[in-house]
């Protein structure tokens, strides 16, 4: 179980973005041919299943994830010492 | 979007949106297609006996028997919104103590795929032609007519009338002799 622990399951908020973005743009896209490909043959079945792929598609690249999401962290502040008052940050203060 | 289940969650309801979209352009693009078609019919043998109909009163009533030829191509009515055909073949009439008879004799489902030309010579009728009294004997006008129920994936489900009908009359006498 250590090891899912270890998956990162974290988007940035750049990646968030993206991610919504793409999803609606595949999605889209493949509904959009779906139709036009069900209008030439005349089988609506077909705009169904063009539109079903186009959802799996927009499930594996935009749910996991995936790096590409996550290239932009937040810049935190440092934490600054002064407003800082438990013992342990005092103790490394020391320490150094 | 900050996790797993928010992002499927948001493509789901967005396919879900977008197929909903489509279904509707699936309608509107055939909701104003005029389906109506021509289709022949006659009416080969005809033939009124006066036998008891022990499936309502048990009174002795009139019923029709015929066979029909008919020939009909629906081939093109076909499209991406037309699942099957539901076709029925109606006899109205008018009696003295209806003004409308109408009485269904056969029908047929044809669904997507299969041969939609018809073409039928001395069919006998699927379903039996009962009048509720004694109208049928000598009845002078007895329209035969073809209509037809379009089963959409989404939409209405209209009921055509086939162009073409026919016109009978029954014998004045009843037979008598096993039919």
């Amino acid at each position: 179980m250590y090891f899912f622990d270890t998956l990162p399951t974290h988007m940035d908020y750049d990646g968030q973005r993206k991610a919504e973005k793409l999803s609606r743009i595949i999605i889209t896209l493949f509904g959009v041919v779906g139709l036009i490909w069900g209008y030439i043959i005349q089988q609506f079945s077909q705009t169904v299943y063009i539109l079903f792929a186009g959802f799996v598609l927009a499930a594996l690249v935009t749910v996991p994830p995936w790096p590409m999401y996550r290239r932009k962290p937040l810049q935190w502040q440092k934490p600054r010492p002064e407003c800082d008052g438990t013992e342990s940050v005092m103790k490394s203060k020391k320490k150094k | 979007m900050h996790s797993v289940l928010t992002r499927g969650n948001a493509i789901l309801a967005y396919s879900l949106s977008v197929l909903a979209v489509l279904t509707f352009v699936c309608f509107i693009s055939t909701v104003f297609i005029d389906y109506r078609t021509n289709a022949t019919m006659n009416t080969v043998k005809v033939v009124v006996k006066n036998v008891a109909d022990y499936s309502a009163s048990r009174e002795k009533n009139d019923l029709g028997f015929l066979t029909f030829d008919l020939q009909t191509d629906l081939t093109h009515l076909f499209n991406w919104n037309v699942k099957q055909l539901f076709l029925y073949l109606t006899a109205e009439y008018s009696t003295p103590n209806n003004q409308l008879n109408q009485v269904v004799l056969w029908d047929k489902i044809i669904q997507r795929g299969e041969n939609a030309v018809l073409d039928f010579k001395n069919m006998n009728t699927k379903y039996y032609f009962w009048d509720d009294g004694n109208g049928l004997r000598g009845n002078q006008n007895v329209t035969l007519t073809l209509s037809w129920n379009i089963i959409p994936n989404a939409g209405l489900l209209p009921s055509i009338f086939a162009l073409g009908s026919h016109a009978f009359r029954f014998p004045v006498e009843y037979t008598t002799a096993r039919v």
